[in-house]
């Protein structure tokens, strides 16, 4: 095999296409699917999950295990969390004790490494690693948004084509600039979707219904950038995605946002609690609309660049590569 | 300063000053327009603009799309060039 910084490439040039839009639509195809799980990494994760949610019901039968998050939609950078959550008939598992006694209970059945038990938080988790598959996993008690939310989008990737490439690509993006972490201030896994998710359905030529997505992913990523780097009124305008209807409204007509400390901020009305801001943790959004622009500027000069260079000097390059600066293992 | 100041950009492409030739934002934002559609430009059934759904990134409001908003701009970089959520930016007429 060849030895590249881009190893979705390999076996894949698109460099003899006309358009650049469409060269870059091909590459962000190909680095979907070189992404996305293969066959064998689902089935381990599902026998992992399987394994820790009997090993759940063994502790109390009266409680089941749901998958939530990246996981639950298939939205998941390899070697990702898995987000899990447990709920049980009498809801009596949101306290230290519980946490405890899973924590042992897991490590018992050999199930669970370099277990974390993080009982002081807002929301408080077990953390650990299954020996077998080396996964990470978090565990959460007594609560159903996480599941709520990934049934939404669900069904939001269902009904928009085109919102998983960018979702991937643009996780992928943030997660190489360290810009995906709420804890610093970064946007989380579901401000990304809503934010992608807005932009299919404000884009004209999609309201027009003149183009297809998928035929179109290229010039769409560039389009996302240009949007939330140079454009977006963050100071003024706040995105919405109540009942599945994407639209934006005025800051100041949205009254449970205030007070806010900063007005430069990302505001996204939670679909499922109309007075939520859930991107109140992103107050890192000046470094994220920087890189947003930034890679807009970078996009475009790569499309100039090699709009000019013949074809036969543009064999065996990448238009992402630096987009997305995939450091993983090869895969 | 700029010692390029002086220096006239003109684009034969898009009949702008904004940009040379080589930079024309029209090399990149290339769409491949739906099939169904794509054969004639005049407004086929069922194809039209529904400016309720017309969302404006600059104030919120509808009815018109970010490029074209008369408020003050807010964001604090510039828009020179027009971006994908303009008027201009549809393949036909639908102003």
């Amino acid at each position: 095999a060849i030895m590249t910084d881009f190893p979705w490439i390999v076996n894949h040039d698109h460099s003899k296409q006309k358009e650049v839009a469409d060269w870059l639509t091909l590459e962000i195809k190909d680095f979907v699917s070189y992404i996305s799980p293969s066959k064998t990494e689902i089935e381990s994760r599902n026998i992992t999950i399987g394994k820790i949610r009997s090993s759940v019901k063994a502790l109390w039968p009266d409680a089941d295990l749901h998958v939530f998050g990246s996981y639950a939609t298939d939205l998941y950078l390899p070697g990702s969390d898995i987000d899990c959550v447990i709920n049980s008939k009498s809801g009596d598992k949101d306290n230290r004790n519980a946490l405890y006694q899973l924590a042992n209970h897991l490590s018992k059945d050999g199930l669970a490494i370099d277990v974390e038990v993080i009982s002081k938080a807002r929301v408080p988790i077990i953390k650990f690693v299954e020996p077998e598959s080396r996964i990470h996993i978090d565990i959460s008690f007594e609560r159903t948004n996480g599941v709520d939310a990934a049934k939404l989008i669900r069904s939001w990737l269902d009904s928009t084509p085109g919102l998983r490439e960018l979702v991937l690509i643009v996780k992928q993006f943030l997660h190489a600039r360290k810009l995906n972490n709420v804890h610093t201030g970064g946007l989380g896994g579901f401000s990304i979707i809503c934010l992608v998710f807005s932009f299919l359905h404000m884009h004209p030529r999609i309201v027009s219904r003149e183009i297809l997505a998928k035929d179109n992913l290229g010039v769409l990523l560039i389009d996302f950038f240009e949007l939330y780097g140079k454009n977006f009124g963050y100071d003024d305008v706040a995105i919405s995605v109540l009942n599945g209807e994407p639209s934006y409204l005025p800051k100041r007509s949205w009254k449970d946002l205030y007070p806010i400390r900063n007005s430069f901020s990302l505001a996204i009305q939670d679909p499922g609690d109309s007075t939520n801001n859930i991107s109140r943790g992103s107050f890192n959004i000046r470094d994220i609309k920087k890189a947003f622009a930034g890679t807009f500027d970078m996009l475009t000069n790569q499309c100039f660049e090699l709009n000019e260079v013949s074809l036969k000097g543009r064999s065996g390059k990448s238009i992402l590569g630096s987009v997305i600066k995939y450091r993983g293992k090869q895969r | 300063q700029c010692p390029q100041k002086w220096k006239k950009v003109y684009c034969t492409l898009c009949d702008s000053n904004k940009h040379s030739r080589d930079r024309c934002p029209s090399i990149w934002r290339v769409y491949l327009l739906r099939d169904d559609i794509s054969q004639e430009r005049k407004t086929p059934k069922g194809l039209s603009l529904d400016m309720e759904k017309v969302f404006c990134y600059n104030c919120g409001l509808t009815g018109h799309f970010g490029d074209d908003c008369s408020e003050r701009r807010s964001s604090r970089v510039p828009n020179e060039d027009g971006s994908a959520f303009s008027g201009e930016n549809l393949s036909y007429v639908l102003k």
